[in-house]
């Protein structure tokens, strides 16, 4: 790799981390203009930053402000990006589908894990707060996601993350999604329990979570 | 199958089916276990040992698919607890709503339980009493207790629990008074709407859920005897209005003893807590909103948390070499950090840089040591910034909503035990109020109590707060567009937060 090429993936990494939408968005520029493949630079450059960030974030050295003004520089250098990166690398890490269960509206934690799901390279249906157990089940075959990703702020919602898993037995449907549940009551116990795929504490270690879940061989459910 | 559960050292057995889970069980067999977190797997409080097992188990996520033999840990139980049982009251004329010569006021706070013995032929308060509200056994918060309380066995659990609880404090005013219970003719149940559902047998479950709609039909008036409160024979509870499912008759009360519906100006009533409440009254006009600030306040979920009890460092200032001065509860070794010294703690680091103020220790500490065995961790600073956020952002979308500045609110009223504890200076250095409201904060006590004993005594009250309960508007914060951008800005500890308006 040369040293130049080297050089603005590091920058693009760091402005990222330093929450420098400006420096992000003269880099991608660059590389844009020295003929950098747009996909390294997006996965070596942009996205290695926000994984830095995460890390960060989960060592709760940056906290929520952080973590978005990161994703604000992230998406400042990928509008540069994106339209010259060649069609058959655009692929996805996959999709998600990502809610707040019925009778809860409380969404910013889950906006924040849609955000550095995003921002991991996946393609994320965001069906918003108060969605019924049936909703997310119904849109996700809909869309052929991957992940079902689940939230909730309180534990008298949390009943109804059992009942998505629970529909989705009923509909013999169990082993053609992961579904992954998380929010301020939520414990990997309860995840255990009601028989979801994983759990994770953090938006940060959901976009982590999220890709070992795909990398696993499909189970038969 | 059913299978037997023995847990020792009470040595009392159950016989449950496969699949019960170990919590279950000892509720089952009336054996205590505390359970704050209500099973979700999260408090770890629940710990208890299995016959020829090393390891402790969760009895929450264990269930039962042989016969066991279980060892229950001795509670750590909390020795004492500092409850606030005064505060600003209002003198009312003497019209009380039914004949006779004594009066109950309970406050029934999720924490704690206040009962105060009023005289209805002079007003006068003749004995007050306190206690734990033993629910939180069994389920810390409101939240988890709704969700306990969603199945029939967990809603007689909690209704008995708190029933009981307030009989006690019936004797123990009995007894410090000579006054007996038969004497007492009424009682006004205090409380937020969760607890009042609780207190009087109804399902919470609808407050569980958005859009949070009490099914308890208030103001109201129940047949003491009929919920298993032994007064005089022909004894009432009365319930006042409550505003909305997260705004309680313990706010009603509030606004009462704090006449926001007569006084003129701007005035700004703030109940600073797990749900922090806040009303703004604009010349009678009252809108209303809770702010979800969670328990930090409490000292839960905090590495070195506790309740405001003996050894808690309940005040905190940091000197010029970065040395603590602390001020703690009962006078002895200091054990955890209470809410109030928490926040004293953060708002001293945030002024003597030692927070910047992002939330994060400046020199890359993870940890700051206040004593022996009490430090405050970069993860409770994370806590503090949660719930202030909330409380502040709330603020802010109520005040920006009437299109109010912080300098035109003359004054701003805060009720509530943990409040009444909070230092001014602390609140402005976090950015939980802003300092333009220096000099016209008044810290009113416990609201709940003294609200509650105008409407024991004047009835007029009674119908005047049930038709200004009928007018306050209520704002559902989480549905607001710019919620989430305001909430996060104010997670920052800044003494000026950009203005929304």
């Amino acid at each position: 790799m040369s040293d130049r090429k080297t050089e603005l993936l590091t920058n693009l990494s760091d402005a990222v981390v330093e929450m420098d939408a400006d420096k992000a968005v003269d880099n991608a520029r660059a590389a844009v203009a020295e003929s950098v493949d747009a996909y390294e630079a997006i996965d070596q450059g942009l996205a290695h930053g926000m994984e830095r960030a995460g890390r960060l974030f989960e060592e709760e050295e940056y906290f929520i402000p952080e973590l978005l003004l990161c994703s604000d520089a992230m998406y400042g250098g990928l509008e540069i990006l994106r339209p010259h990166v060649r069609i058959d690398e655009n692929e996805k890490s996959g999709k998600v589908i990502i809610g707040v269960i019925e009778g809860d509206t409380h969404d910013i934690g889950k906006n924040l894990v849609k955000i550095m799901l995003e921002t991991s390279g996946f393609d994320v249906v965001d069906l918003g707060r108060d969605v019924p157990p049936a909703h997310f089940v119904e849109r996700a075959r809909e869309v052929e996601a991957d992940i079902i990703a689940v939230s909730t702020l309180m534990t008298t919602t949390m009943e109804g993350m059992a009942e998505v898993i629970a529909v989705l037995r009923r509909e013999n449907l169990r082993g053609r999604f992961k579904v992954i549940v998380g929010g301020g009551p939520i414990s990997a116990a309860f995840a255990r329990k009601i028989g979801a795929d994983g759990y994770s504490p953090n938006a940060a270690s959901a976009a982590r979570l999220a890709k070992t879940l795909l990398r696993e061989p499909q189970e038969v459910g | 199958m059913p299978h037997s559960v023995t847990f020792l050292p009470a040595g009392r057995s159950v016989d449950v089916p496969s699949g019960t889970t170990l919590l279950e069980a000892a509720r089952l067999a009336r054996v205590a276990l505390a359970s704050p977190c209500n099973g979700a797997g999260m408090c770890g409080k629940c710990r208890v040992k299995l016959d020829g097992a090393e390891d402790a188990v969760f009895a929450c996520s264990t269930d039962v698919a042989a016969d066991l033999r279980v060892t229950v840990p001795p509670a750590l139980g909390e020795t004492s607890l500092k409850v606030l049982e005064h505060g600003i009251g209002i003198s009312v004329p003497l019209e009380p709503s039914v004949a006779g010569d004594y009066g109950v006021v309970v406050d029934i706070g999720t924490t704690t339980l206040v009962a105060s013995l009023v005289d209805l032929r002079s007003g006068a308060e003749r004995a007050s009493a306190a206690s734990f509200n033993p629910q939180a056994h069994h389920a810390q918060d409101v939240l988890s207790r709704i969700t306990l309380a969603a199945r029939p066995q967990g809603l007689a659990l909690l209704y008995g629990t708190v029933t009981n609880a307030i009989g006690a404090l019936l004797d123990e005013l009995a007894q410090a008074t000579g006054v007996a219970r038969e004497e007492v003719r009424e009682i006004v149940y205090s409380g937020n709407t969760a607890m009042l559902h609780l207190a009087t047998g109804t399902d919470p479950a609808s407050l569980g859920k958005h859009p949070y709609t009490p099914k308890l039909a208030t103001p109201a008036r129940l047949i003491a005897r009929e919920h298993r409160i032994r007064i005089a024979a022909d004894g009432l509870i009365y319930l006042p209005p409550v505003t909305s499912g997260f705004v309680g008759a313990d706010i009603t009360s509030g606004m009462l003893a704090a006449r926001l519906g007569e006084i003129k100006g701007v005035s700004l009533f703030i109940d600073i807590g797990t749900n922090g409440e806040m009303v703004l009254a604009v010349d009678g006009d009252l809108t209303a909103t809770s702010t979800a600030a969670g328990p930090a306040f409490e000292g839960m979920n905090v590495s070195c948390g506790m309740r405001a009890g003996d050894g808690a460092i309940e005040a905190v200032e940091i000197g010029d070499g970065d040395e603590a001065v602390l001020g703690v509860i009962g006078g002895v070794a200091p054990r955890g950090i209470c809410g109030s010294g928490l926040l004293d703690a953060v708002g001293a680091f945030v002024a003597r840089g030692i927070v910047a103020g992002s939330g994060r220790f400046r020199d890359g500490r993870r940890t700051f040591e206040l004593a022996a065995d009490v430090a405050v961790t970069q993860r409770d600073i994370r806590q503090v910034q949660l719930a202030k956020g909330a409380v502040r952002s709330g603020l802010d979308l109520l005040l920006a909503h009437a299109g109010i500045s912080y300098e035109a609110v003359d004054r701003v009223l805060i009720a509530g035990s943990f409040g009444f504890h909070l230092r001014p200076e602390s609140l402005f250095r976090l950015g939980l109020l802003p300092r333009a409201f220096d000099g016209r904060i008044t810290f009113l006590g416990n609201t709940s109590k003294t609200g509650g004993q105008a409407l024991l005594l004047n009835a007029s009250c009674r119908a005047r707060m049930a038709e200004l309960v009928r007018r306050v508007k209520v704002l559902d914060l989480a549905t607001f567009p710019q919620f989430q951008r305001v909430f996060i800005e104010s997670l920052q500890f800044a003494e000026r937060i950009p203005a929304y308006v």
